[in-house]
């Protein structure tokens, strides 16, 4: 059973702008995504994510910009004609039509033959796992078959671009961590391009295959997980994935390699991303993942000398806060195994073994 | 929880008696009336008396036109509930969804034949039917009553489709169906209990709506509260005319029950708004 889609075509959106009256709820967006990718919207509260979608989706006309199947145009076209799935936080079955009929329905408007159209729900049926269960109403399933049966729907018309926002956020936090390995294994399975919309960041880290960070309406960075993590681009991006020290500093070049400058008398030598880290003397953040901040015996050389001054048990790690000579207030994370001896008011040698630069504004 | 409930201290004991009786007066209160005309119809009389021999003279003596006026009411009231909520649903799901510019507006206007006393829109209406010929006629009472039954269903319809999240409508047209598909599979099937509901108080309304008819009837159109009106003014309460009043209990309650039945009684107990129950 081939359940590819192997019509996947690339999608661009090209600059597509949003306004509210006054208020910009999406800045000229721009992105080239490719066939069969996993793209997540990443983005706080009102970034513009879910505005976004809906016009792509076409349920909101966009003020400018174009978005492109290949080299179709489609954001003239209404939202029944463009063929993208979508699937919405609060699944929107119809609570009138079986599970079955639900999956149905985009085939139904499509004119498949019976025949065709029970095949094709049964695979459907297959691939979210919920064999037999095409005869339940909505309301008879859980929250997570619900949300299953809402993909299920979504994908099979084989539409060009599906569209999540949110999916998971109505789901325990068991259930969602189970969720979100599901519904990536189906995209991959299904080769589905795929646009994820999501406030929760471990969420897109597992998921995608790129993320798209939005604040305000503008896209900060575009990246893998791992470039996002490791190399964020931006303050906002620094602050919003992962935890980060960020200690304010200054570029310095004087020696020719790339360094920051923390107060009178500590240099370090610090990683950056953008292009907009380069100018000697300019201020910025300088970050250290907390995994990033390793703890010797004080004796050690080329060390901080720094002081435990609070431990936070989490299980598998604990949550050291430092205070670095030269640094300020630094936090760490280390196995618990590790440090499990490691009493508050310990002096110790703080080694940083990973720092990032971003531009430090205002 | 549980053993709070199996404390029954005297306070509690008699906060819920209290309540019950509060309740009992309430139920009495409304059903009264329509007791007092049951039992009238069976015993001919009004000063109703216990025991009394249960009788049905009152009713085989209900002359044919009450009948036909009967019929007439009947014909015009449910025409008229079909024609409203024909026009009310899509003209509501416009109001609502269509975002038009001054539906505040529409919507407020549309209340007017509701808010205005009845009386006077009868006279208006007359008014505008005299030179159409439409005073007098079955056509006429019909209109008359649509105009009622339009602001009520349209009042109903926009409600329900508040009531209904638009999500789904958005979820049809995500998977192909086009504004007319998506009403008629996804927006009807969804609000057609409240519509039922609906359906059953403007039938009711329009079966015993007499101030709005009073200049439009006539002696060739003459809806069952104008004959009763008038029988009972000039003849007092003859025991025809209780017996008919106790028809029209009669039909009230088969509707309700045909609608109670055929949704099921979670729909009918509280908001009519409710979807899922
Ligand atoms: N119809 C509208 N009229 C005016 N402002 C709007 C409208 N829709 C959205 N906005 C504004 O546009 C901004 C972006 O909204 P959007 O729904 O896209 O946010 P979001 O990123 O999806 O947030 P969330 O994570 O909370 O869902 C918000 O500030 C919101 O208030
Ligand atoms: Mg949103």
């Amino acid at each position: 059973m081939n359940m590819s889609n192997n019509a996947a075509q690339p999608v661009h959106i090209d600059r597509v702008r949003k306004t509210f009256g006054e208020f910009v709820a999406v800045r000229e967006l721009s992105l080239d995504i490719e066939a069969g990718e996993f793209v997540t919207f990443l983005g706080p509260s009102g970034c513009g994510k879910s505005t976004t979608l809906k016009m792509l989706s076409g349920l909101l006309p966009q003020d400018s910009g174009e978005i492109r199947f290949g080299n179709k145009r489609i954001d003239m076209l209404p939202a029944n004609k463009r063929n993208i799935g979508l699937v919405f936080q609060n699944y929107a079955l119809f609570p009138h039509m079986s599970v079955a009929e639900n999956i149905a329905f985009g085939l139904r408007m499509r004119g498949w033959s019976r025949a065709d159209k029970d095949k094709r729900v049964e695979q459907l049926l297959q691939l979210v796992r919920l064999e037999g269960l095409g005869n339940r109403k909505p309301e008879q399933l859980s929250g997570g078959q619900q949300q299953r049966v809402a993909v299920a729907r979504a994908l099979a018309f084989n539409p060009d671009l599906v569209l999540l926002d949110e999916p998971l956020s109505n789901l325990d936090a068991k259930l969602r961590e189970q969720v979100r390995l599901d519904l990536r294994d189906i995209q991959r399975r299904a080769n589905q391009t795929t646009i994820f919309v999501t406030h929760d960041q471990v969420e897109a880290l597992v998921m995608s295959d790129r993320i798209v960070l939005m604040n305000k309406g503008g896209v900060e960075q575009v990246g893998t997980p791992y470039e996002l993590y490791a190399t964020p681009a931006t303050e906002f991006g620094a602050r919003f994935v992962g935890a980060n020290n960020l200690i304010a500093g200054t570029l310095d070049k004087s020696s020719g390699a790339i360094q920051a400058r923390i107060g009178p008398e500590t240099v370090q030598p610090v990683s950056t991303h953008s292009n907009n880290v380069e100018k000697d003397g300019m201020d910025i953040w300088y970050c250290v993942r907390p995994e990033h901040v390793a703890m010797r015996p004080q004796s050690s050389a080329g060390h901080f000398g720094g002081r435990v001054m609070d431990k936070i048990y989490q299980g598998t790690t604990v949550l050291i806060d430092l205070d670095v000579k030269g640094l300020g207030t630094v936090r760490a994370e280390r196995p618990a195994l590790e440090v499990g001896d490691l009493g508050v008011g310990t002096d110790v040698g703080v080694h940083i073994e990973r720092s990032h630069a971003v531009a430090r504004l205002g | 929880m549980s053993a709070a409930r199996l404390r029954l201290t005297p306070a509690i004991f008699f906060g819920r008696a209290a309540l019950a009786v509060y309740l009992l007066i309430m139920l009495l209160w409304l059903t009264f009336p329509v007791v007092l005309v049951l039992l009238a119809s069976f015993q001919g009389t009004l000063e109703v008396s216990f025991p009394a021999p249960v009788s049905f003279d009152a009713y085989k003596t209900i002359p044919p036109s009450y009948w036909e006026a009967f019929w007439f009411t009947i014909r015009a009231a449910l025409l008229a509930t079909g024609i409203a909520l024909l026009v009310a649903i899509p003209a509501a799901w416009a109001m609502v969804r269509g975002k038009l510019a001054g539906r505040r507006i529409m919507s407020n206007l549309v209340l007017i034949p509701d808010v205005v006393p009845q009386l006077i829109l009868g006279i208006a209406l007359l008014t505008v039917f005299i030179p159409l010929r439409l005073s007098n006629s079955f056509a006429g009472v019909m209109l008359a009553l649509v105009a009622l039954s339009l602001s009520t269903g349209l009042r109903f319809t926009e409600a329900l489709l508040e009531g209904l999240p638009d999500e789904y409508e958005q979820a049809a047209q995500s998977l192909g169906a086009n504004k007319f598909t998506t009403f008629r599979l996804v927006v009807l099937p969804l609000i057609a209990p409240g519509v039922a509901i609906a359906a059953l108080f403007i039938f009711m309304q329009n079966l015993i709506t007499f101030e709005l008819l009073f200049f439009i009837s006539g002696p060739s159109a003459t809806p069952i509260a104008i004959r009763l009106f008038s029988d009972i003014i000039d003849r007092g309460i003859v025991p025809y005319a209780v017996a008919m009043a106790g028809i029209l209990v009669y039909v009230a309650i088969a509707f309700y029950t045909l609608v109670a039945v055929s949704l099921g009684p979670k729909y009918m107990a509280g908001s009519v708004m409710s979807r899922k129950g």
